[in-house]
Parts: structure tokens; C-alpha cells; sequence
């Protein structure tokens, strides 16, 4: 009886894998069709033409900082560095007790202005506002803490211009990276509510004064296998869901809004773990429900270097709250799971973001405990074992390999030695170190909310976070 | 079952082989040849170069250079970097070389996209009227792109005949190309100006998206010539999106004669269209204006308010009207004044006079509004 029982959940273990492979491979093969006319498009003047024109669309880059003294100024020149042909910097100090705003004034001359400043979106007390005397075109508001997406809300109150890159303070952005995501606007500037970049871990890069120079491969097994990962998102995933516009996720550390359509559905929501997700689908709601045209891109040669956790602890902080963001969401757009409705969002992208994101850390544990059980009853002998965790192990491996194929038409990691470290990050990192996160993220369905709304990490700076000339 | 798993192992395991192989041969190919095309591009200027420097010269160019991209990258580098009679010079090292001929028939549909978009790229930048018809027939061409390129094509060799078929076109593209469209129009320069009133004249009451383009490429001509049109199709039009593109051409034109038409949309009950008056009013720099520019400050919506602000700080005499906003009753007013003033280099003239002991009155009012306490 046990014996059948097992064999049953088994096989549907086996089926929803298969299911998740096929649906990753397709994922993967539109994706490459995409890169492929990306790179073709990118290769060809349209960055220039960008530049030059006078239908490109002003943007505020609204930049939420708390506790960033560390790498604050440095942060804000990488940034006045981005080429477009108009823009303003926004920074919204979020009740910071380290002397950021303190160290902005200073470093950035900044002087304490009155101007006007509308609240379309309720956030907490703005306690200042201060303008640069730069040639840059730089506001700080000072506001007391809120969290991350109260920060951004202020930023739009604050943005003078029709879009808003939000980003973090800890990015480095590529310079052209704004005019490659403000290129899909000018495309469609009616339809177009959200461009979404591609995030790359910055760890391990040659920085020289806020400019990268070179992108290595992080020394660091953590980091290493976290570049991994966001190939495997970033350019393995996305670019197909910006195909279908049914994108469920334009990353919070780089999406360009339309500031309109961010403020029609509320902005971001106050002490939400995951606001970034949770705007993309109130967006995609909101467009849907009322029958207007719209779409949500993801566009791969917008590219913007982050940090990421390079240890252990800011890895599993981080991934608990990540995991619980994703069941926010999951619980606040359950109605929207395979409801026609939302077209190929509500019947594809979103049940799969459930089916293999939020249930597979799930599905994985149920499979660990049932194959000792079935080892144990004896309805699984350990040659079928050996022979299914080696499929498990290639299928992973495989998703790598193909991420990395797909990443070549960027030219990041040319060299033989990044080539051979990522092969080997992809060789060893499902000998245990995947299925630690999927540990965590079990971790992140038990316990109240045990962190903290303004992220994990632990600010090196980015001056002190890559490998230095 | 076991079987089924041994034969899956393997297929995935030499798959995963292949994979790897792969990679490998990617990235050392990509390597080898990225190298090698640079320096033979490096090695095609040179020689391109001395062809231009001494037309004498006997080093040769093969057929098997003419056909090879970085040939082509090379005198793409080479003629952005010439000028005057080494443009001719270049030209016929490019004809004698059948250089174009080959692009030319690269641009057929039935090559790659990317083959055919560098052949698209290269006839743009390098074609002269020998190429216009050819060019012209790819304004149709299927892929966005190379339209655009086309269209740039045409307009950087200046060939009239193309701007009516590329304003015809602006009904039918999407959003991308008609931009681009409108960009490549510059390059005529007021030849324009005629086909685009006519076609805004003939369409604004059908169709929305070709018209406000049309309207706005009118804007980066600056041709004062479009103003009186204009003026119409602001009488005329319906649709507040024309309207829109309208009034603000109109205040980059900069005419005086559009201010009575223009004083007339400050009472439209469209937010977005007051917003747009009030900041063409300002950058005609209208004086008679002030007054209506002066109420605008305590119009309904903020963002007429803030332009009116704007707006005042470029007008004679306007600067006044504001800091007379500044002791005004309506915050919102007074704050957009403040923030008028000092983008106008006010506030940072009276800190000056401020320093230096012989303040005024109202920058005492200016300094102390900025500074307080409360946005």
C-alpha cells in the first residue's frame, strides 16, 4: 500500500521534472532567437541614433539609499556617467543612520532647496529636499525610513520626467544601459509601460573610476554560483517572457517605469519583500483588467552590474527574503493562475513562476524524503537511483552549459581561465550547493518576518567591492 | 525503468559533451576571429589610406578584400574620418572595387539578417545616387531596420525625391521607424518642410500617430515656414495628441505669430494642453503674456503650474511675476516660483549679494524660502 502510494507521488515528481525541463529548454530556444536579433539590432547604429534624437524621452534615475555611506558619492558619479541625452538624478535618503546624507552634501555640495514636491503617492515624512550645484541634474530627498519601496515611492513624487529608471545604490551602470532600455519606449511609447535590464553580479570586476574595465569571474564559489544563476535568468529566461509580454518580473536593481502607469496602480507597495514583482503584476492587472494595450520588455544589452551576497549567511538572508517575497506574491495573484484573462501570462509564465519557482523547493524536499522511504520499502533499487540522480545532475548541468552558450554574444569572460572556472562552477554547483538554497528557501515558508524590509546585504562599497587597478 | 533512465543518462550526458565541445569552440573561434578582423581592418585602412594619400599606388586590392566585412569596416572608418576631395577618392576605390555591387546584392531578402543589415548599414553610410533606387525600394523592405537604414541612407546623400516617399510611409510604421523617419528628415533640411505640412494637412483628422510625428519632426527643422499651417491645424484638430505635438512645435518654431492661437489653448480643459501652452508661450518669450502666464500659477493641475512657472523666468519682465508668487498665498505656486528662480540664477545671485553685504529685500524672501523648513 505504502509501496503504490510512493510510486504514485514518484512518477508525479517525475512528470512535473519533466515538465520543468521541457518548459526551461522552450524558454531557452526563444530566448537564443531573441539574443540572436538583439545582438544583430545592437551591432548596428541604433545606440548613436538614440543619442542624437530628439524623440528620446527624459528619465529620472531614482535611487534608493539607506545606510549607504559607504559607497554612496561613488555610486552617484558612475551614475551622472550614464550617456542619454536627458536626465536627472534622484536620491532618496530613507532615514539612513550612517551619515549618508551628511556625506552627500558634503561630497556633491548639495544645498537645502524648497521646491515642489507632490505627493501622488502617501510615503513617510519628507524632511528635506536638497539640489546639486553641479552640472549634473541631482535631487536628494530626505525622507524618515520606510523601506525600500516607500524610498521609490518619494523618487516618483520627486521624478520630473515621463520614466523612471529605479535602481539600488550599490549598481554599477553600463554606460550606454539606459538608451539600450530606452530604445524599446521610443519603439512603442503608448504600449510600453516597463523595461527590465540584465542584472550581472559585479564581484570579482575591474573597476576603474566607476567605470568597469573588465568583468571577471568572481573568486568566490558563492559568487561564482550566483553568476550562474543570474545567466540562467537573466539571459536564459527573460528574453523569451519579453517575448511572449509575459514578463512577471522587471528586477527592482534596474526597471525603467512609466512614471503615469506606476502611479495609476499605487506605486510600490510599502514593506512588500518582493515590490518589484509585485508592481510588474499589479501593472500587468491593471492593464489587463481594463482591456488597455500594453506590454512589458525585458532588454538583454541593458546591462547593470550589482553586488551580491559573498558569503554564506547574507546568501541565505537573502534568499529567505527573495522566497517570501515570491510567496507575497503568489498569494496576492493566485486569482490571476491560469485564468485566460492575462493571456499568455495568466496561462503560462505565472502558473510556471508557482509550479517552478514557488512550490519547487517544495516538491525537491518531498523527493529527498520519499527516496530514502523507497530505498528503505524497497520499491527503488539503488541502480534506478544512481541512474536518476545522474539525469537530475545532467539536466542541471545542461541549463548551465546552454545559459553559457546563449551569454557568448556579449563577449563577457572570453578568457580561457573565466571559460574554465564557470565549466567547473557548472560541473560542481548541483553537488550540493543548489540544494542548499532550496534548504533556505523551505526555510522562508516557516517563521514570522525575520527580515528586514531594506535588503541583506553588508555594503562594501562598491570602490571596496571589485578588484581594484 | 532502469532502461529508460540508463538511455536518458546518455543522451543527456552527450548532449552535455556536445555542449561543452561547443562552448569551447564558440569562445576560441569568437576569440581567433575578433582578433583576426581587427587586425586585418587595421591592416585595410592602412591600405585604403595610401590609395586615398597617393592615387598611384600599385599595392593591391583583391576582389576577395572587397567582399571581406572588415573591408568594409575598415572604409566605413576611413570615410568618417575624410574630407572634401578624399570623399571622391574614396568613392572610387569603393566603385572601382565593385565594393557596393556586392552589398547591393547582400541586401536581398534571401541572405541572413545580419549579412543583410551590414549590407544595409554600409550602402547607407557609403552609397552615393547610384544606389538611390535601390535604397528607395528597401524603405518597403520587410525588416525595420534596414528601412531605417535606407531612410538614413537617402537623407545623408540628400536625394529629394525620397522625403515624399518616406512622409507616405509615416501612416504605416510602427513608432521606431517613423522616429527615426522623422531624424532622417533633418537631413534635407527645409526641402521637407512642404511634403511633411502636406501630409499633416491632408491626415490629422484621420489618423493620430503619422501626423503628431510629422508634427514633430517639423519641430526639429525649425522651419518658421511650417508656422502658419500649423496654426490652422491647431484650429482644426480634434485630437488632443495633435494638439499636443502642435503647440509645442509651434513654441519651438518660435513665432509670434502663433500667440493668439496659442493664448487660445490655455482654456482648454485638457491639463496636458495648458501644460504645453504655457511653456510655448514662454519660449516665444511672449510679454504679452505675462498676465496669463501670471494666473496660470494657480491653475488647477501642478503641472501647468510648474511650466507657467518655467515659463515666466524666460519672458521679459517675468522674473517679477514670481517672486511675487513667492509671498503669495498658494504653497505649491510659491514653491515652483522658488524653483524658477534659481534654475534662472537667481537664488545663487542673490547669496552673492547677500555675501557681499548689499542684499535686496526680495532676496532675503528667495534665500529664506529656500532654506525652510518645510517643502
Amino acid at each position: 500500500m505504502i509501496g503504490d502510494l510512493l510510486g504514485i507521488v514518484g512518477e508525479g515528481i517525475l512528470i512535473y521534472f519533466i515538465l520543468m525541463q521541457l518548459y526551461l529548454a522552450y524558454l531557452a530556444a526563444r530566448s537564443a532567437a531573441v539574443l540572436r536579433r538583439s545582438h544583430h539590432l545592437g551591432r548596428f547604429g541604433r545606440i548613436t541614433e538614440m543619442l542624437s534624437s530628439r524623440t528620446s524621452p527624459p528619465v529620472s534615475i531614482v535611487i534608493p539609499a539607506y545606510n549607504e555611506v559607504a559607497g554612496i558619492v561613488d555610486s552617484v558619479r558612475s551614475m551622472s556617467l550614464v550617456r542619454y541625452p536627458r536626465l536627472e538624478l534622484v536620491i532618496v535618503n530613507d532615514g539612513s543612520t550612517d551619515g549618508t546624507l551628511e556625506t552627500l552634501v558634503a561630497a556633491l555640495s548639495l544645498e537645502r532647496v524648497t521646491i515642489p514636491y507632490r505627493g501622488d503617492i502617501p510615503t513617510a515624512e519628507i524632511r528635506g529636499i536638497y539640489r546639486g550645484r553641479g552640472a549634473t541634474d541631482l535631487t536628494v530627498i530626505d525622507k524618515a525610513n520606510g523601506g525600500r519601496g516607500d524610498a521609490l515611492n518619494a523618487g516618483l513624487n520627486a521624478a520630473r520626467y515621463p520614466y523612471a529608471l529605479c535602481t539600488d545604490a550599490d549598481v554599477i551602470l553600463d554606460p550606454e544601459c539606459l538608451m539600450r532600455a530606452m530604445q524599446r519606449v521610443v519603439e512603442d511609447r503608448e504600449r510600453t509601460v516597463a523595461v527590465g535590464g540584465n542584472v550581472r553580479p559585479l564581484n570579482g570586476c575591474r573597476l576603474e573610476l566607476g567605470h568597469l574595465v573588465d568583468a571577471e569571474v568572481p573568486k568566490g564559489i558563492i559568487e561564482r554560483m550566483q553568476v550562474l544563476e543570474y545567466l540562467r535568468t537573466f539571459v536564459a529566461s527573460r528574453p523569451a517572457w519579453s517575448d511572449m509580454n509575459a514578463h512577471p518580473l522587471v528586477s527592482g536593481a534596474f526597471g525603467v517605469w512609466k512614471r503615469s502607469a506606476a502611479l495609476a496602480v499605487g506605486g510600490f507597495t510599502r514593506g512588500h519583500m518582493g515590490e518589484d514583482m509585485d508592481l510588474t503584476m499589479r501593472l500587468h492587472r491593471y492593464h489587463a483588467d481594463r482591456g488597455i494595450p500594453y506590454r512589458i520588455v525585458y532588454e538583454p544589452s541593458a546591462v547593470i552590474w550589482t553586488e551580491v551576497p559573498s558569503t554564506r549567511r547574507v546568501l541565505r538572508r537573502q534568499r529567505i527574503r527573495w522566497h517570501r517575497g515570491l510567496m507575497s506574491a503568489v498569494r496576492d495573484f493566485m486569482p490571476m493562475t491560469f485564468n485566460p484573462r492575462y493571456g499568455t501570462l495568466g496561462l503560462v509564465t505565472w502558473p510556471a513562476m508557482v509550479l517552478f519557482e514557488y512550490l519547487a523547493p517544495m516538491i525537491e524536499a518531498a523527493g529527498w524524503l520519499i527516496i530514502p522511504l523507497a530505498l528503505a520499502l524497497g520499491t527503488l533499487n539503488s541502480s534506478s537511483l544512481l541512474w536518476l540522480a545522474a539525469i537530475a545532475f545532467g539536466v542541471g548541468l545542461a541549463n548551465s552549459l546552454i545559459s553559457l552558450m546563449l551569454d557568448e554574444s556579449y563577449g563577457y569572460f572570453n578568457s580561457p581561465a573565466d571559460a574554465s572556472r564557470l565549466l567547473t562552477m557548472a560541473l560542481i554547483e548541483n553537488l550540493g550547493l543548489r540544494q542548499m538554497t532550496v534548504v533556505w528557501r523551505i526555510r522562508a515558508l516557516f517563521g514570522g518576518r525575520t527580515v528586514r524590509a531594506w535588503g541583506d546585504m553588508e555594503r562594501r562599497g562598491v570602490a571596496g567591492l571589485a578588484t581594484g587597478p | 525503468m532502469t532502461e529508460v533512465a540508463q538511455l536518458a543518462t546518455l543522451i543527456i550526458f552527450a548532449a552535455n559533451a556536445l555542449l561543452v565541445a561547443g562552448l569551447i569552440a564558440l569562445k576560441t573561434t569568437h576569440r581567433i576571429r575578433g582578433r583576426q578582423q581587427a587586425k586585418r581592418k587595421r591592416r585595410y585602412m592602412g591600405l585604403v589610406s595610401r590609395h586615398i594619400a597617393y592615387p598611384n599606388c600599385t599595392d593591391p586590392i583583391t576582389p576577395a578584400m572587397a567582399t571581406d566585412p572588415a573591408f568594409l569596416d575598415a572604409v566605413i572608418d576611413v570615410r568618417n574620418a575624410v574630407v572634401g576631395p578624399e570623399v571622391e577618392t574614396l568613392r572610387g576605390i569603393v566603385d572601382r572595387h565593385g565594393v557596393m555591387a556586392h552589398q547591393i546584392r547582400r541586401l536581398r531578402s534571401s541572405f541572413p539578417l545580419g549579412r543583410r543589415l551590414r549590407a544595409a548599414v554600409a550602402l547607407a553610410e557609403l552609397g552615393d545616387e547610384t544606389a538611390a533606387g535601390v535604397l528607395i525600394h528597401h524603405l518597403s523592405d520587410r525588416e525595420p531596420e534596414i528601412r531605417i537604414q535606407a531612410a538614413k541612407g537617402l537623407g545623408r546623400m540628400g536625394w529629394t525625391p525620397a522625403i515624399d516617399v518616406i512622409v507616405g510611409r509615416f501612416a504605416t510604421e510602427t513608432p521606431w521607424v517613423r522616429a527615426r523617419f522623422a531624424d532622417t528628415l533633418l537631413g534635407f533640411g527645409s526641402a521637407a518642410t512642404w511634403p511633411l505640412l502636406a501630409y499633416i494637412t491632408v491626415n490629422h483628422r484621420f489618423e493620430r500617430e503619422g501626423p503628431v510625428a510629422a508634427i514633430r519632426a517639423l519641430a526639429a527643422l525649425g522651419d518658421d515656414q511650417a508656422t502658419q499651417t500649423l496654426i490652422e491645424v491647431l484650429h482644426e484638430a480634434t485630437d488632443p495628441e495633435v494638439k499636443i505635438a502642435t503647440v509645442e512645435t509651434l513654441g519651438a518654431l518660435g513665432s509670434p505669430r502663433a500667440v493668439p492661437v496659442l493664448r487660445n489653448q490655455i482654456r482648454s480643459p485638457d491639463w496636458r494642453i495648458r501644460a504645453k501652452t504655457v511653456t510655448a508661450l514662454g519660449e516665444i518669450g511672449d510679454v504679452g503674456s505675462l498676465d496669463l502666464l501670471a494666473r496660470a500659477l494657480t491653475d488647477s493641475d501642478w503641472w501647468v503650474r510648474r511650466n507657467a512657472a518655467a515659463a515666466l523666468a524666460k519672458v521679459g519682465g517675468g522674473v517679477d511675476r514670481l517672486y511675487e508668487a513667492l509671498i503669495g498665498k498658494d504653497r505649491f505656486a510659491a514653491d515652483a516660483a522658488a524653483e524658477s528662480l534659481a534654475d534662472a540664477g537667481e537664488l545663487a545671485a542673490a547669496r552673492r549679494r547677500i555675501g557681499e553685504g548689499r542684499p535686496r529685500e526680495r532676496d532675503m524672501t528667495l534665500v529664506g524660502h529656500m532654506s525652510g523648513d518645510r517643502p
